[in-house]
């Protein structure tokens, strides 16, 4: 029986004919680690014959930082600027799930209105984390001017956060208990502005690159991920959803206040290319993006005023026990597994479960047969961060 | 000529068209940023940004407030904040913070590494006399990594003082 992990000798290339005489050797490449089309510092030694990838392997471990051991020594508010560091375009996100399995394990009782601002935050996070990733992929497909807007959007959005929490990337702004600032009216005021702008900006980007006739060629039918596939290797987010499986935590196992929410969860539906290529993923973030602008103004219309930050002892240490967390990230499912060995100020163990890491292992699956330049669009797909992949 | 060609034809110069239409359309968004939108970048040592309220750029320690408690150092993940302080001498007036807390120890080291600072501001949210301020600078690059090391104590930056406090 062939087992579940095995994923098999890699598929030899298709080889016409002329080049079948001129085969020799297959030539190895590192791509990376300083590769721009790789997002960050990933080798992927890739073996290829002419232009066809045969095989390829991913090395981790340039950003290693013993993330999760340097906690075991750190007291739990102070572990939140290292959580900060997993995924640094989507701190926000990374905080929260790391402040929601303290808070699960100390009982704490979070404000409605810390709760709906966290909300809004993650939300906010989210549309910044997806827009950095429809502006880094026009790039790796060559096209520049989509970056740009993206960028003149997402600046609006840091510059809210720098006012709110006074960081523009790496917060410590969600706190064990509540929120480190609250929300002024005038900060209220501009997020909804900031909303309406986005969605002709959507409308406006899905015209400048989801519809171009080139983009359309460069990722429909490239990079298929299978929907078995993302079941054997873990997929989750975006990777999951783009292969045509409805899955969202926020909707399916809801959290904080998510079950309050009314929003669609966006599925790749293979109307250009086919469910699990690298168009539909890409257009499941650019769809999450209008959704998540539903859910901040569901959730700015809930607000009302109050306190942000509940009753939390000065030093906190947590009762014996384990906890595991998940929450929806904007790359997909964050797993935060705390250990604490009771009477102690800091964690036993942290150990965090990122969903780049299993999007990167996917990659040798896809890659046999491929093209090179399509082999870039793939990994451009994935929107890996590999602060979050090597911790 | 059979209809299957005249099928492959067709989609064959439809595409075509779908390309060019979808490429001109791309550039005519682009080319609505030539005139009448105002740029976004700022030009930075010529045109300065006005920080937010909360910004949290370089620490500042006003010692003559720092009743020498270290919870700052305790809270601070990556311990990168060096105090040391000692008895107050014999028979010394004890003086009293602006908050009123009297200062009964005598501070003789408050250094922070700010290559090391995560700017994180977990030591300022603890600091009980609010002494331990995030400060708006941020132009403090150095020729060597231990000029960024400020001793809180030197007369120089105690200067800063004048400029950063807010009265």
């Amino acid at each position: 029986m062939q087992s579940r992990w095995d994923i098999g000798e890699p598929e030899a290339p298709t080889i016409n004919k002329e080049t079948e005489q001129l085969k020799s050797e297959l030539l190895t490449l590192n791509m990376g680690p300083q590769h721009p089309a790789t997002h960050g510092v990933l080798r992927i030694e890739i073996w290829t014959d002419s232009e066809i990838v045969a095989h390829a392997i991913p090395h981790l471990g340039y950003l290693h930082r013993c993330m999760e051991k340097h906690s075991e020594n750190m007291d739990y508010r102070g572990v939140i600027p290292y959580v900060d560091r997993l995924d640094y375009l989507a701190a926000m996100n990374m905080e929260w799930g790391y402040v929601m399995a303290v808070e699960k394990m100390l009982g704490t009782e979070v404000p409605r209105r810390a709760e709906l601002l966290r909300i809004v935050t993650a939300e906010l996070q989210r549309i910044a984390s997806h827009l950095m990733a429809f502006g880094t992929y026009a790039i790796d497909l060559g096209a520049f001017s989509p970056f740009l807007y993206a960028f003149d959007m997402r600046e609006k959005i840091l510059r809210i956060f720098e006012e709110v929490s006074g960081a523009r990337l790496l917060y410590n702004y969600i706190w064990i208990g509540g929120l480190w600032n609250d929300y002024t009216d005038d900060q209220i005021t501009r997020v909804s502005a900031f909303c309406d702008e986005m969605l002709v900006e959507a409308q406006k980007y899905h015209e400048l690159l989801s519809m171009n006739k080139i983009f359309i060629e460069r990722t429909a039918n490239v990079g298929v991920f299978s929907l078995q596939d993302c079941f054997d290797y873990g997929a989750t987010g975006p990777i999951l959803r783009g292969s045509g499986y409805k899955w969202d935590l926020r909707k399916n196992k809801p959290y904080s206040l998510y079950s309050e929410f009314d929003f669609d969860v966006p599925v790749g539906t293979g109307e250009i290319g086919q469910p699990g290529d690298c168009w539909n993923r890409y257009i499941v973030r650019m769809r999450e993006v209008v959704e998540s602008v539903k859910i901040i103004r569901q959730a700015i219309a809930k607000l009302e005023p109050g306190s942000v930050m509940g009753k939390v002892p000065k030093i906190i240490k947590l009762p014996k026990g384990e906890v595991y967390v998940r929450s929806e990230c904007p790359r997909g499912e964050l797993g935060i597994h705390l250990v604490s060995q009771g009477e102690s100020k800091v964690p036993y163990r942290l150990k965090v479960k990122s969903p780049c890491f299993t999007h990167v292992s996917m990659l040798p699956r896809v890659a046999p047969g491929q093209m090179i330049a399509d082999f870039v669009a793939t990994v451009g797909s994935i929107d890996i961060v590999l602060g979050e992949v090597d911790r | 000529m059979s209809t299957a060609t005249t099928e492959s034809v067709r989609e064959y110069f439809a595409d075509m068209i779908n390309g060019v239409v979808t490429t001109l359309k791309g550039m005519w968004i682009t080319s609505k940023y030539v005139w009448g939108v105002t740029p976004v970048s700022i030009e930075y040592p010529e045109v300065r940004e006005v920080l937010p309220e909360r910004s949290r750029m370089r620490l500042f320690n006003d010692v003559q407030n720092c009743i020498s408690c270290t919870q700052c150092a305790m809270a601070c993940p990556v311990d990168c904040i060096y105090i040391a302080s000692e008895k107050m001498p014999e028979g010394s007036e004890i003086k009293k913070t602006s908050n009123g807390q009297p200062i009964r120890l005598l501070l003789t080291q408050f250094v922070i590494d700010t290559a090391l600072c995560c700017y994180c501001g977990l030591c300022t949210t603890v600091c009980p006399t609010e002494c331990l301020t995030h400060s708006h600078d941020y132009e403090f690059s150095q020729y060597t990594i231990d000029g960024m090391k400020y001793d809180y104590l030197a007369p120089d930056v105690i200067a800063w003082r004048d400029r950063i406090v807010k009265t």
